[in-house]
């Protein structure tokens, strides 16, 4: 293989925590999302520079993911949610189950966000819908928290969305 | 997985005599339907005013893309409807989000801007912010600790608590308490990130990684109601301009049961001999020239009234003087000078004094000195201690 082809090397993420609940369980009590993401944040910022700014901020974009997967999962299977660190960056990996057709939107949407417009896309979005894409709510992560947004492979019916946010440096 | 009592309530107001709408908490809804009140009544808002509506997200803790848009949406819709009405969103440097969020809305529409809520809730700040001055907090803390290390358990303060220090500066208080008291978690809060970043080298500089320092505004805090067993604020009611609403900030922090624990000066009180009349003219004109700046620097002896007036009960004051006798004389003439430096150097040049007030003015705070390095001379800087507990 020619070097320029090469996949980049990938950093070393430590893993900080792991949850995993019933789907049908999570889609039970849309409060869960909320719940889960402020109990997460919490825990993974405790030895940040800035524990309570970081959780925050952390918190909002794990929610967002959350009720992403709330939104489009589908009941049958688990829900799985892990956060690695790498240096000044966690790394959110969120997998559940969804229907098929739910995969093409999400494989979409995440190339949406590796868009040179997407800025201009984001843009648009807030001045037309009265209620946010999906599509939109994974430009949000990668315009206002410098998220990195790719899917995985995994075993269908499960999708995989890895999500890098760089917080550290945002917060402080 | 209990997370009871989390999330901070959701709340919208509008004010119209200041023609500001405020949301403030945790808005995550699920659909917009379960914030059309608040959605109506942002329209209202926007019907009644004239010239310019103030949208304050300040205490906005979290916002989900539901709302968020909901929100958006009405505001550029009234862009549209509305040119003669500006829009003035009001972000805090805090809560970092926010701003890059709401930012985007004068992309869209010039109408509306934003404003990133600052340090003008702290007017004093900016004088002690120098880090020239570092040295002399520090020398200040090793002076009061002297004293506070023995005060600080009839206060409540004890092994295994839970405890946050408001308005820390330089973070030295909570080092120093977590050497002589070991409570089980410290979080140290201020609005200077200069302050904050000396902080995190001096405690990384001993070895201290559970010191859980941020970035905060006093007066709108990000940290979740009833939390802390013991809540300190030190010197700092004094030099903020609205000390009632930082001390209702500390009491939403505090556990019930637990306690607030405040010191403050009573800068006239200042005395030295010899040389009294002089050190106590200047010392008066003190408390005059901070109030001047909207601070009070005669709060001490105010505290019973201040915590009374907050809701708390068993309330404890006392006071102490530090002295030129505690320990190194230098030290306390080093932090006259420093005084002398700021209140003469700045904050009187700030008011407009003339050449003469400023000669006179300097004069007290040299004798201050004179008496406390004279081998017969005895100085003086007076500090009141008060806390409250939080009814169960």
């Amino acid at each position: 293989m020619d070097v320029a082809e090469k996949a980049p090397v990938e950093a070393t993420f430590e893993p900080l925590v792991q949850i995993e609940m019933e789907m049908e369980t999570f889609l039970s009590n849309w409060h869960h999302c909320d719940q889960l993401s402020t109990f997460i944040a919490r825990i993974i910022s405790h030895n940040r520079t800035d524990p309570v700014r970081h959780a925050n901020f952390f918190s909002s974009a794990l929610n967002e993911l959350l009720e992403v997967s709330f939104r489009g999962g589908s009941p049958d299977g688990q829900i799985g949610c892990a956060v690695y660190r790498h240096g000044r960056t966690e790394r959110v990996k969120l997998t559940f189950p969804c229907l098929s057709r739910q995969r093409q939107f999400f494989s979409e949407a995440v190339s949406n966000t590796r868009r040179e417009d997407a800025l201009t896309h984001y843009l648009d979005s807030i001045s037309t819908g009265l209620t946010p894409s999906r599509d939109v709510v994974f430009l949000d992560l990668a315009i206002n928290f410098d998220a990195q947004i790719r899917l995985e492979n995994s075993a269908p019916p499960s999708i995989t969305l890895v999500v890098d946010l760089p917080l550290e440096g945002v917060v402080s | 997985m209990s997370t009871a009592g989390l999330s901070i309530p959701f709340k919208a107001e509008f004010d119209v005599n200041s023609q500001e709408f405020s949301l403030s908490g945790v808005v995550r809804p699920r659909s917009i339907d379960e914030i059309a009140v608040n959605i109506s009544m942002l329209k209202e808002a926007i019907d009644q005013v004239r010239g310019v509506l103030y949208i304050n997200v300040k205490r906005l803790v979290q916002m989900n893309n539901t709302a968020f848009h909901a929100f958006a949406r009405v505001v550029l819709d009234a862009c549209q409807a509305k040119p003669d009405i500006r829009f003035v969103i009001v972000t805090s440097s805090v809560v970092g989000w926010t701003t890059r969020m709401f930012g985007h809305l004068n992309k869209i529409e010039p109408q509306i801007t934003i404003e990133v809520y600052d340090s003008k809730f702290y007017p004093g700040q900016s004088f002690v912010e120098n880090t020239s001055f570092i040295s002399i907090l520090r020398t200040q803390t090793k002076m009061t600790w002297r004293h506070e290390r023995t005060i600080l358990p009839r206060h409540g303060m004890r092994s295994g608590i839970t405890m946050a220090d408001i308005c820390c500066g330089i973070g030295d208080f909570v080092v120093l308490v977590q050497k002589e008291f070991q409570p089980a978690r410290i979080v140290a809060l201020d609005h200077s990130k200069a302050s904050l970043a000396y902080a995190r080298d001096v405690a990384a500089g001993f070895g201290i990684t559970d010191i859980e320092y941020t970035y905060g505004d006093a007066s709108e805090m990000l940290l979740e109601d009833n939390q802390f067993d013991f809540v300190s604020c030190r010197h700092s009611l004094q030099i903020f301009n609205r000390p009632d609403a930082l001390l209702a900030e500390l009491y939403r922090i505090c556990k019930p049961g637990g306690r607030v624990y405040i010191t403050n000066e009573k800068n006239s009180h200042c005395l030295g001999e010899p040389r009294s009349q002089s050190i106590q003219w200047t010392y008066n004109e003190v408390a005059k020239l901070f109030s001047h700046f909207e601070m009070d620097v005669e709060l001490g002896p105010k505290s019973r009234r201040y915590l009374a007036d907050a809701g708390f009960e068993d309330i404890v004051v006392e006071s102490f003087m530090v002295t030129n006798l505690d320990g190194d004389a230098q030290d306390f003439a080093d932090v006259i000078a420093a005084w002398e430096n700021v209140y003469a150097g700045e904050m009187s040049v700030k008011r407009g004094d003339s050449s003469e007030f400023i000669q006179r003015f300097r004069q007290g705070f040299q004798d201050h000195i004179l008496a406390a390095l004279h081998p017969k001379g005895y100085a003086g800087w007076p500090i009141w201690v008060a806390s409250g507990r939080k009814p169960r």
